[in-house]
């Protein structure tokens, strides 16, 4: 079997920079815990990491918690948990790029003038128990109506939302714009 | 022989230069420890604007002016709701303004920004230019300028100039990377506010609205086909204190019909704060009318 079947769980040669020593010690034990080894930044580690604040000229891919520098490989958020931390320094490792999934970016959005599908109030609280999961029958129950009605209602929902099952009827519906006064 | 050399291009080139040597006072480098470096527009001596929601919450940033000297500057305020951010500095420079540009589609326009040394600029047109809108955030932005231009995160904040060499306002970021302008006269309307009492007061009324189609039974009794269903509401808010309910559609708010949230919106500006407004809705099937005091919208 090739290494690579052996998955991601590698003990690997781990360098820590920080320009404080109460970061670094913080940093190593971390490491340690995951069951990487220590090793000095000239000793050929196979990744570094560092608080962004001690660089040094490394040939091993750099996993950095919080700095601005986009040449390393990984950069991570200062507050950044050990399991993130620990599946950056394997994937760098293995040549990926890594970054934090950011909050995505929408802009600066205006307030939809019209909004596309308006729904009727009996919709929305459909779509709303379509949400938890319930069944038509579970709906009707909760709403206190037929689950004919319900059907119909369901119906409604997807032909507006252009959905072709329940799930895509919800994200799509989470999608309509509620705006706070 | 130098005469000869000048053609259309060569002048056209020498023209955005001059453009750029210009502006370029304005531009300033932003720099958040742990973050990317962002662009402002120094807007006047010692205040500098850049958009808002490129910083994280912060206090106080460093600031490179366009000469190359740093100053630390302090978040005087910072408003959502038209995407401007103002710090104060102190000991800047007292920049020369520019004039004041008016928009127009199709227009060449200059955006400026921060490069690790001095400014970048970016060239395009004007897109398209319409009459005032709101923000998601509830701000009121004078004009939707959109520009036909890339812009990167790092040059978002910067000003605007049109081939005049005249200031549009501060360049934002919209939807899908598409590139908007902050109008001049936007950022003047809310730098006060921000400068005085670090943000800018808005009416609120503590629900959370979703446009809604009215059942035809409803239709008749409302007088209108749509009307705003209340989603939630905030506890203690102005609409839970007027026994506004989740449930509830709201058909007019302070005499106007609101079928969209911009109706709401158009109605809450800073002027509303502290009046009684009335909110007529359907409850149950039947019309009522209630009293609200308008309250002042949360930062988010």
């Amino acid at each position: 079997m090739s290494s690579a079947a052996a998955g991601l769980s590698n003990r690997l040669r781990v360098a820590v920079l920080a320009s404080d020593a109460g970061v670094e010690g913080r940093l190593a034990a971390l490491v340690a815990q995951f069951g990487h080894e220590l090793v000095e930044a000239g000793a050929s580690p196979d990744a570094c990491l560092t608080d962004g604040t001690a660089f040094v000229a490394l040939s091993a891919p750099v996993v950095a918690l919080g700095a601005a520098v986009e040449d390393f490989a990984g950069i991570l958020p200062p507050d950044a948990s050990p399991i993130q931390i620990d599946a950056a320094l394997q994937a760098v490792v293995v040549g990926l790029t890594v970054r934090p999934a950011q909050r995505p970016h929408h802009g600066f959005e205006p307030m939809t003038e019209e909004t596309a599908v308006v729904l009727t109030p009996r919709e929305i609280e459909v779509l709303a128990a379509l949400g938890k999961g319930l069944s038509n029958k579970a709906v009707a129950r909760q709403l206190g109506i037929s689950p004919h009605t319900v059907k119909f209602h369901v119906e409604s929902l997807f032909r507006k939302l252009g959905a072709g099952s329940r799930a895509e009827a919800v994200v799509k519906g989470l999608k309509q714009q509620i705006c706070e006064f | 022989m130098a005469d000869s050399v000048q053609d259309l291009l060569t002048n056209m080139s020498n023209a955005l230069v001059e453009r750029e040597r210009l502006a370029r006072p304005l531009v300033v480098k932003i720099s958040v420890q742990g973050h990317r470096v962002r662009s402002g527009t120094l807007w006047r001596k010692d205040v500098v604007i850049a958009a808002e929601q490129g910083f994280p919450e912060l206090g106080e940033a460093r600031v490179t002016l366009a000469g190359g000297s740093s100053l630390v500057a302090q978040v005087a305020g910072r408003d959502s709701g038209t995407n401007v951010i103002a710090f104060r500095l102190a000991g800047g420079p007292d920049p020369a303004p520019l004039p004041a540009a008016e928009p127009k589609a199709g227009a060449l326009v200059l955006a400026l920004g921060a490069a690790e040394d001095g400014a970048s600029v970016r060239l395009g047109l004007i897109h398209s230019v319409g009459t005032a809108w709101h923000s998601r955030a509830g701000g009121r932005i004078d004009r939707r300028i959109i520009l036909d231009i890339n812009l990167g995160h790092r040059e978002e904040g910067g000003p605007v100039i049109d081939s005049g060499g005249g200031l549009l306002g501060m360049s934002t970021l919209g939807p899908r990377r598409s590139v908007l302008v902050i109008p001049s006269a936007t950022v003047d309307s809310v730098i006060e506010p921000l400068l005085s009492e670090g943000r800018v007061e808005r009416g609120w009324l503590g629900v959370a609205l979703q446009p809604v189609l009215l059942p035809e039974a409803l239709q008749t009794v409302a007088g209108q086909s749509h009307g705003l269903i209340i989603m939630g509401t905030s506890k203690d808010g102005p609409a839970a204190r007027a026994s506004l309910q989740v449930g509830d559609i709201l058909l007019s708010v302070g005499g106007e019909s609101v079928a969209s949230p911009i109706t709401v919106a158009q109605r809450l500006g800073p002027d509303s704060v502290g009046q009684q407004i009335e909110l007529r809705l359907i409850r149950a099937g039947a019309p009522q009318t209630l009293q609200a005091t308008v309250g002042v919208r949360p930062p988010k």
